[in-house]
């Protein structure tokens, strides 16, 4: 159906409703229309709260880590720590502080963002309801799961270590 | 990330994801009005499909261009099939949360300075604008912070 006849089949509101198929510019209108679109931001900008910036950067976050999550690759970069740390800085508080409002020692949180340390339960929870729900606790733990399960496939040392807690293994080779 | 169904206005989950080689053959210009096989191999151009999770119909699918100096991604074509169109459509909702998936995926890669716009038809342009909170710089149409940040929470959270 070409765009002829579904303006005529379907109201204006119909189309908007179900496509978005632009108008076609010409070299000098699309050229105005980027300048246009460059003012109109900027005023955006300079009038977005911090409260505004605060939910943009909350939101960026939990995406990143939500991606992350579904992505079935680790990555030993993007560990818990290095969301934590994350998060911590999106605040723009002192560690100290937020420490404070996490009731938790600012050296706990230092060893935390460090990778010095895994967080407890209660931690993961507490995350969840100081960003008010923004990033679940569920994230938070399928985060230190996901380190885990990456440790467990990957570790020989503790394999070697185990070996002789185990005796008359399975004549069976299934692997 | 729901529609609703018209007839009995239940919630069915969706997901939003790239369209892969083999989905060009059921993307006809006569269940989605465009040819979007011409996006085909295009490097510049991400085109993305919502469907049910678990069934291979496509309910809706867009083409997005990104601008990364200008930290925004344009929607650049966007289409529910045809049964999603008008008066009689079985689903409500499959536009928003595409463009709302595009708002995401723009704050994701530019933070607090993502921009997620389009170059309406004129005659669209007020719908756009009433439906979704976009803002007007002449001749195109945008979204950027508390309406970015809106339309996302609206669809997605």
């Amino acid at each position: 159906m070409n765009t002829k006849k579904i303006s005529v089949k379907y109201t204006s509101e119909e189309l908007a409703d179900a496509y978005v198929h632009p108008s076609i510019l010409s070299p000098a209108q699309k050229k105005e229309a980027g300048n246009q679109l460059k003012a109109a931001r900027a005023k955006v900008q300079a009038e977005i709260t911090a409260e505004d910036k605060l939910t943009s950067d909350i939101l960026q976050l939990r995406f990143r880590l939500e991606d992350y999550l579904s992505n079935g690759a680790f990555n030993p970069k993007l560990k818990f720590s290095y969301f934590l740390k994350a998060y911590v800085q999106l605040l723009n508080k002192k560690r100290k502080v937020f420490a404070r409002e996490i009731n938790i020692d600012e050296t706990e949180l230092s060893q935390l963002i460090n990778d010095h340390r895994s967080p407890s339960e209660n931690i993961i929870i507490r995350l969840e309801l100081h960003s008010n729900k923004a990033i679940p606790a569920i994230a938070w733990y399928k985060l230190i799961e996901k380190e885990k399960e990456h440790y467990i496939i990957t570790n020989k040392t503790i394999r070697k270590r185990e070996e002789k807690n185990v005796s008359n293994r399975l004549a069976v080779a299934i692997d | 990330m729901a529609l609703i169904k018209v007839k009995t206005r239940e919630e069915q989950k969706v997901k939003i994801v790239p369209v892969e080689e083999e989905d060009y053959k059921a993307l006809t210009k006569k269940r989605y009005h465009f040819s979007w096989k011409s996006f085909k191999g295009h490097a510049n151009v991400a085109v993305y499909k919502l469907q049910i999770p678990g069934e291979d119909d496509i309910l809706g699918v867009m083409a997005l261009i990104d601008f990364p100096r200008e930290s925004r991604i344009e929607i650049s074509l966007l289409a529910c099939s045809l049964e999603n169109v008008g008066e009689n459509k079985t689903y409500e909702g499959i536009a928003g949360n595409l463009i709302a998936y595009a708002g995401r995926l723009a704050v994701k890669r530019y933070g607090k300075n993502a921009c997620l716009s389009l170059v309406p038809k004129t005659r669209l342009k007020k719908h756009y604008i009433d439906k979704y909170g976009m803002l007007d710089a002449g001749w195109q149409l945008f979204l950027e912070g508390k309406v970015l940040n809106d339309i996302i929470l609206k669809y997605l959270l």
